[in-house]
């Protein structure tokens, strides 16, 4: 029996090793089919790893400008306000809510206030162990380049993946996930802060907040991932209330063609959109944002 | 005691081993992959997995419309020609790549917002062989500012 014990170990342990043995009941083995027969009723049991990905604050931030927004500094947080933040979980909330901030003046080119929001993002990830190597933090560059935008850009942007990264890599994926729903709360926040949505010149962005719809299964589904995070845990029935108001949202899509362009090797994907979001909608998301940003803020 | 001794071992390296494995796989993505994206920004989020020949791989994501897009596909070589599509949530296929020489990347741009599946697959050996290969596939997001 024990030597029995031992060998199943052995054999799982080589298993884990080799990624398998071919063996036909393995769900993920092979059967020579091509991708287009794998979409079938069946791909969900074929589909090894699911990823949900959540737009970052930079590219959030982005979606603004182009919608030709104001610059509304005093809805943000303080960046003095850093040293409040005193345990893992709320650092990483403030953090993700600090790199919307930060993408936010960026993109307005308030330069000062960016290495402000660096330097308090800097002090979170130094309490957050995410080594300077990995996070590619360096203030000095920023500051060496004061006026060049795109270098701030790679800064941000070189902070927030390599914080990701590092920290999927040794096994805190629940940290990157509590960054990345302080940062989307944030990016939300600002969005519907800086709207009024009677003003007809606002329409772009209230469809850009509409649109966040998407954005939120998937940040749902990821928190899901960690069922074991208490603090995640916390925040999933306030996400769930945001997701039924956000269910009220309607978008309906007309297909068109898809282009593809050989030469350019771009795919353009063609369709007709209609989003139907009312007031009362609207100003129930403002205030489910802002429930959960205070939350996350500590005053 | 020797036996027990010998039985810790093996159920640590079982725990220990797919955490090296994976953690070795993030380090390729970081390495071999990222730099690749440029000229476009980094979503930030890392997408990799350590797969088996014949493992499919799907990840879900907004595309915001007038805004452009690359995905690439970072494999190691030993798995061979990955593949993968662009998926509409009905499940139609936008995009093969299979239909383009198995490109590794290609850019998209999409005049409406909406949800999109990048699925990848790891190609099946021909020849049936008693190991299956694995190696790190990762899925990266790039946008343009």
């Amino acid at each position: 029996m024990k030597k029995n014990i031992t060998c199943l170990l052995f054999v799982l342990f080589v298993t884990t090793l080799f990624t398998g043995c071919n063996n036909s009941n393995n769900t993920f083995q092979n059967d020579n089919d091509t991708l287009n027969n794998a979409v079938t009723i069946e791909h969900t049991k074929k589909v090894k790893k699911i990823f949900y990905n959540v737009p970052s604050p930079i590219e959030m931030a982005n979606v603004l400008h182009e919608s030709g927004v104001q610059y509304k500094p005093e809805i943000l947080i303080s960046f003095k306000a850093v040293d409040k933040y005193v345990n893992v979980p709320k650092q990483a909330l403030i953090l993700g809510v600090y790199g919307s901030d930060l993408s936010y003046v960026r993109l307005f080119d308030q330069i000062q206030q960016s290495i402000n929001y660096l330097s308090s993002i800097k002090k979170l990830t130094e309490d957050l162990n995410i080594p300077e190597e990995q996070g590619s933090f360096a203030v000095s560059r920023l500051e060496n380049n004061m006026n060049n935008r795109d270098s701030l850009l790679q800064i941000v942007t070189e902070t927030y993946s390599s914080a990701n990264a590092y920290l999927k890599e040794n096994e805190r994926g629940n940290t990157a996930t509590l960054i990345i729903l302080g940062g989307w709360i944030e990016a939300l926040y600002i969005s519907t802060n800086i709207v009024d949505f009677d003003n007809p010149k606002n329409k772009q962005v209230i469809n850009r907040i509409a649109e966040q719809k998407y954005s939120l299964s998937n940040l749902i589904e990821l928190i899901k991932g960690y069922p074991n995070d208490k603090e995640l845990k916390e925040y999933l029935p306030l996400m769930n209330k945001l997701h039924n108001e956000f269910s009220l949202v309607d978008i309906k899509y007309e297909k068109r063609d898809v282009v593809t362009d050989e030469n350019k090797k771009l795919t353009t994907i063609n369709s007709i959109v209609t989003i139907n979001i009312s007031k009362s909608t609207f100003e129930e998301i403002k205030k489910t944002i802002t429930e959960i940003r205070n939350k996350i803020i500590i005053y | 005691m020797k036996k027990m001794f010998k039985k810790i071992a093996i159920v640590a390296l079982i725990v220990v081993v797919p955490i090296m494995v994976n953690a070795q796989c993030k380090g390729f993505t970081k390495k071999e992959c990222l730099p690749q994206i440029k000229p476009y920004v980094y979503n930030g989020q890392l997408n990799s997995a350590v797969l088996n020949e014949g493992d499919v791989a799907e990840l879900l994501l907004t595309f915001y419309n007038n805004q452009d897009y690359r995905i690439f596909i970072c494999s190691q070589e030993l798995l061979g020609n990955t593949e993968f599509k662009l998926l509409d949530t009905d499940r139609n296929t936008l995009f093969y790549s299979k239909d383009h020489d198995y490109v590794k990347f290609w850019d998209f741009k999409s005049n409406s917002t909406q949800q999109l599946i990048v699925q990848v697959r790891v190609p099946t050996s021909e020849i049936k062989k008693e190991i299956v290969q694995s190696g790190c596939v990762s899925i990266i997001v790039g946008f343009k500012e």
